[in-house]
Order: C-alpha cells, then sequence, then structure tokens
C-alpha cells in the first residue's frame, strides 16, 4: 500500500465526533500513570539533587555542588570503576559464549529443545535467590566448592573473603544468569539470516570460518550491538544479587554504583547527594545508548 | 559420529552447570544445620522437609507470597488494560504535532533510565502519600514500570494487523472502539500474552523498590522477605536455602509453563 492511499485510509478511519477525542482517552490513563509515578519523581530527583540534607531534611540550597562533591569522593569513584569493570567483563564475556553457543544450536538436532528449556531457568529466578544461590556455592566452610574441594582431598577454598575473587565471583554470577539471554537474542537473529549468501559461498569453496568471518559477522552486527546495548544498560544496574551476595564487600572491592547509591541514601540518609549520584549514573546510561545507537545508524542505516 | 559425541558432550556440560547450583541449594534445603555445617555431604543423607515447615510456620513466607501475588496480578493486569489502549492509539492514530510519536518515544527513553536512578523521589513520594509499607504503593510504582513496556511490545503487535479488518469492521456500523475491541484486540491476543507473561517475571521478581518502599510482612513481596531472612540468620544455611528455593518456585515453574510466549517476548525488539 502506498503512502498516500495509506494516510487517506487513516483519517478516514479516524471518523468525526466522540471519535476524535477517542486517541486522546486512550492515551490518557497511560501518561498520566507514567507522569505521577515516573516523570514527577524524575523532576523531583533533579531538584532533591542541588540541595543538601541532613537526616532526610533539606537544610540549604547547594547548587551544582553535590555533582561536583562527586568527582571527588575517592568511593563515589571506585564504584564506578568497579561497576565499569563488572560490566565490561561480564558483558563481553556473555556475548561471546552466547555467541558461540547460538552458532552450536543452530542447526536443530536432539536434545536442543531440552536445552533450550534449561537456559531459560538462570534468567528467569528471581535475582535476590540466585544471589542465595552463589553464597551457597562460594561460602568458605560450607559452599560447594569448599565442599568439592574437600571430598577431592583441598582444603577450604576463600572466595567471599578476597577482594580479586569476590570480583570474579560476582562476574561469574550474572555469567551465569545472563549468558542465556544472549544465547536466546542471538539464536533468534542467526535463524532470521538469509539463507542465500551461506549457499553462494558454499557453492564458491568457502569454507566454515571464511563464511563466519565474511557472512554470519557482517550480517550479525545489528542484532550483536542492540543485545550488547540492551545488556550492558541492564548490568549498569545489577543491584538484588551483589546485595545479597556480598552486600559490596570485602571492603569496597564489589561495591557497585548502585550499592553505594542506596547505602548513602538509606543508611547514610544523605538524600541530595545520593539523588545527585543517581543522575549522573542515569546521564551515563543514557549517553551510552544515544552514542551506541548514533553508532549504529552510521554503520547499518536500519 | 565423533561430532555427535562432541554434541552430547557440550549439551551434558551446559546442563550441568545450569543445574550444579540450583541443586546445590535444592540438596541444602532438605538437610539439618548440623548436616550442613559438621558433615559437608554432597547429597541430603537423612532428607527432611523441617526448613520448610519452620519457614512457613514460625517466619511471615505465607504473608509474602499472598502480598506478592496480589501486587504481581494487580500491576500487571492494570498496566496491560492502560497499555494496551495507549499502543493502540500510537499504532493507529496520527495526532497533531506528532503527540503519539512523542508519547512513544517519551516512554521508551523511560525505559532506558536505569529504575535506580529514580528509587529516592519516589521513596519521598510514598512517603508523602502515606503508601509506604502498603500493597497500593507498590502496585503503583509496578504499573507505571510495566506501562513503559507494554505499550512499546505492544504498539508492534498492533502494527503487525492489517488496518483493512478494522475499517471493514467499522463499514459493517461498528463503532471505533468496537473495532478495537472486536478486532484488534482478539488479533493481538499472543503479543498481549507474550508481554504479559514479560511483565509478570519482571514484578515477581523485582527487589529494589520492594527493600525501599516496604518494612513489614503487611507488603513485603516474597524477594523482599527472603533478603530479609537471610538478613537475620547470617549462618542458618537451612533456612537460607528453603527460603531460595520458596522464593524461586512460583516464578520458575510459571516461567517453564509458558516458555513458548516466553522466548518471543524476551528476544523481541532486538531482533527486529
Amino acid at each position: 500500500m502506498s503512502q498516500s492511499v495509506r494516510r487517506t485510509s487513516r483519517e478516514r478511519l479516524q471518523g468525526a465526533g466522540l471519535d476524535l477525542a477517542l486517541p486522546y482517552l486512550l492515551l490518557a490513563p497511560s501518561v498520566l500513570i507514567v507522569l505521577g509515578v515516573l516523570v514527577y519523581p524524575l523532576w523531583d530527583g533533579l531538584r532533591a539533587s542541588t540541595k543538601l540534607y541532613r537526616y532526610g531534611t533539606v537544610l540549604r540550597d547547594v547548587g551544582f555542588q553535590n555533582y561536583l562533591h562527586l568527582w571527588s569522593d575517592q568511593q563515589f569513584r571506585n564504584a564506578l570503576w568497579v561497576t565499569i569493570r563488572f560490566v565490561t567483563f561480564s558483558v563481553a564475556i556473555e556475548t561471546v559464549l552466547g555467541f558461540a553457543l547460538a552458532l552450536f544450536c543452530l542447526h536443530e538436532f536432539r536434545g536442543i529443545r531440552l536445552l533450550r528449556t534449561a537456559l531459560i531457568v538462570p534468567m528467569v529466578i528471581t535475582p535476590v535467590v540466585v544471589g542465595i544461590v552463589f553464597r551457597l556455592i562460594y561460602a568458605s566452610d560450607v559452599g560447594m566448592i569448599t565442599t568439592l574441594s574437600e571430598a577431592l582431598g583441598g582444603s577450604q577454598v576463600q572466595i567471599l573473603g578476597n577482594p580479586m575473587k569476590a570480583f570474579i565471583g560476582i562476574v561469574v554470577l550474572d555469567v551465569w544468569e545472563w549468558t542465556p539471554l544472549m544465547f536466546l537474542i542471538l539464536l533468534a537473529g542467526l535463524q532470521s539470516l538469509p539463507q542465500e549468501p551461506f549457499e553462494a559461498a558454499r557453492v564458491d569453496g568457502a569454507g566454515a570460518w571464511r563464511s563466519f568471518v565474511d557472512l554470519t559477522l557482517p550480517m550479525m552486527r545489528p542484532v550483536l550491538a542492540i543485545a550488547i546495548i540492551l545488556r550492558t544498560i541492564d548490568a549498569f544496574g545489577t543491584f538484588d544479587q551483589v546485595f545479597v551476595l556480598t552486600h559490596g564487600g570485602p571492603g569496597q572491592a564489589t561495591t557497585l554504583v548502585s550499592l553505594y547509591g542506596y547505602d548513602t541514601s538509606f543508611k547514610f540518609q544523605q538524600v541530595g547527594y545520593a539523588a545527585a549520584l543517581f543522575v549522573t549514573i542515569g546521564l551515563i546510561v543514557l549517553a551510552f545508548a544515544l552514542a551506541a545507537v548514533r553508532l549504529l545508524r552510521r554503520v547499518e542505516p536500519i | 559420529m565423533r561430532s555427535r559425541i562432541f554434541r552430547a558432550a557440550v549439551v551434558t556440560l551446559l546442563l550441568g552447570i545450569v543445574f550444579l547450583p540450583i541443586y546445590w541449594m535444592v540438596s541444602t534445603s532438605f538437610k539439618s544445620n548440623e548436616e550442613i555445617t559438621q558433615e559437608t555431604t554432597l547429597y541430603p543423607h537423612a532428607p527432611s522437609f523441617a526448613n520448610y515447615v519452620h519457614l512457613f510456620s514460625e517466619k511471615e513466607f505465607g504473608a509474602y507470597m499472598t502480598n506478592s501475588l496480589v501486587v504481581t496480578a494487580a500491576s500487571v493486569v492494570i498496566a496491560l488494560v492502560c497499555g494496551s489502549l495507549g499502543a493502540y492509539a500510537i499504532a493507529r492514530f496520527r495526532l497533531p504535532f506528532e503527540l503519539e510519536r512523542k508519547v512513544g518515544v517519551g516512554l521508551l527513553t523511560l525505559r532506558i533510565v536505569p529504575p535506580v536512578v529514580i528509587l529516592i523521589p519516589v521513596y519521598l513520594l510514598m512517603l508523602r502519600l502515606h503508601l509506604l509499607n502498603t500493597w497500593i504503593g507498590l502496585i503503583l510504582t509496578y504499573t507505571a514500570f510495566n506501562i513503559t513496556f507494554c505499550v512499546w511490545m505492544m504498539e508492534s503487535f498492533f502494527r503487525e494487523i492489517p488496518v483493512d479488518l478494522e475499517e471493514a469492521a467499522m463499514v459493517d456500523g461498528d463503532s471505533r472502539f468496537g473495532a478495537f475491541c472486536r478486532i484488534a484486540l482478539p488479533l493481538a491476543a499472543p503479543g498481549l500474552a507474550a508481554t504479559a507473561i514479560f511483565a509478570v517475571i519482571v514484578t515477581f521478581n523485582e527487589f529494589l523498590f520492594a527493600l525501599a518502599l516496604t518494612a513489614t510482612p503487611r507488603a513485603m513481596t516474597m524477594p523482599r522477605g527472603t533478603a530479609t531472612l537471610i538478613g537475620r540468620i547470617d549462618t542458618d544455611w537451612a533456612s537460607m536455602s528453603a527460603a531460595g528455593v520458596v522464593g524461586a518456585l512460583p516464578i520458575v515453574i510459571f516461567a517453564l509453563l509458558v516458555q513458548r510466549h516466553l522466548v518471543r517476548g524476551l528476544t523481541m525488539g532486538a531482533v527486529k
């Protein structure tokens, strides 16, 4: 159907009388709820971020001081650095594993349905419970790793008490939980690719590796990019699992920005400062998303 | 032949990686604390349901479960109703100043912002409205979050339905809204199911806002209650593992029952 025909049919559909108000009535409930519960708080948060609070009450306006203070706050800089490392390692590993797994499962075979069903489990389990699962694995006295090690004649294994190992521990948790999502998205992407180029390449005598590099990778780039963007945004807000597993410890080794912000507002009651922190995180994520989408558009017009 | 053995090996390895951690929690939940701490066995030698009985008789797990079910059901249903109506308006109408497009883009942008960003102001809002530690406070919050992606998902499902069908119904005398109810909505039913399932899982599992907005068994949800329990009893591994199993079981069963629609909901948007 051509553009002009579509437009006139739309106009015809719009009708007259009460029907003219219909679209507004349809949109109203959603817009009102979102304005009240999301947009107003967002604005309120911006306002709170320019104020100084003590024990939950406003003392005075401080302008952008909260924002400036953030960058000289050693703990915030540490939390940001931990988060960036956490997101980078987790998403990179999940992408590589998920892609490999999707390629492996592309050609249907027996057992694949079972595998696909099984892979749903980690990502639908309540994240708080995922935290418990991994606490039961890492615990130095009764954990699965220690138990296995002792069964094999070894000794206790310390994980959550060691900064480096605890950090690796939360990355492993994230990889366990979210590689399946990468896998499902990339598998759906692979299955939607056209078959002809691959057949042509095979006729031309191209090997599996060549057709992967020359065909699969370039054609999968948009899907890969979107999967990575979605996962990165999500990973940046990780809270539940780490709250339960390490609560940021030992020391500050696994303190993600979300945990630091939560503690600043609810434990230390520095509401304005925490609001500035969260606004900053929001801006970082938004900037990342916009930059990534723009980059994607330039490479491949969608 | 060799490739088949290789495949079987990979599949077995993956199943092991997925299920071994879960097996460990489930098996621990059937052990006594003595067996857990003193014998560190690989499987429960004297399995018992004592930990579970304890959870429901002495802790408040019944209340958490009720709260979770009520809050999840209410916020998903409200969001689906409001969201479908809004999505339909965006998919079908052209408003002045491209208003419908702007609403759509606005909702999508809100979806990108990590929820943690508005945690504090939402807390302050509920404090002022005296809705802290109530079902309504949680339902309002979750409904708003669910609407942002209900609209977005439902819009793409409505776009797939040819507009001619509704026109035909209107020629036959249906009102505009009647055409929506009788034609578009039933055709979008699979989309509605996928959206609902996704919303149920996300809402049931939500923890951060439940942590900030609830404080007692009057409104605490399952994840919130579980986290409180393990915060209090740091080394009561038996209760902790049983709480983990009870906390996750409803949503895992639900997800496995509806997995066909679930995969569609999870992967759509990325591949389109």
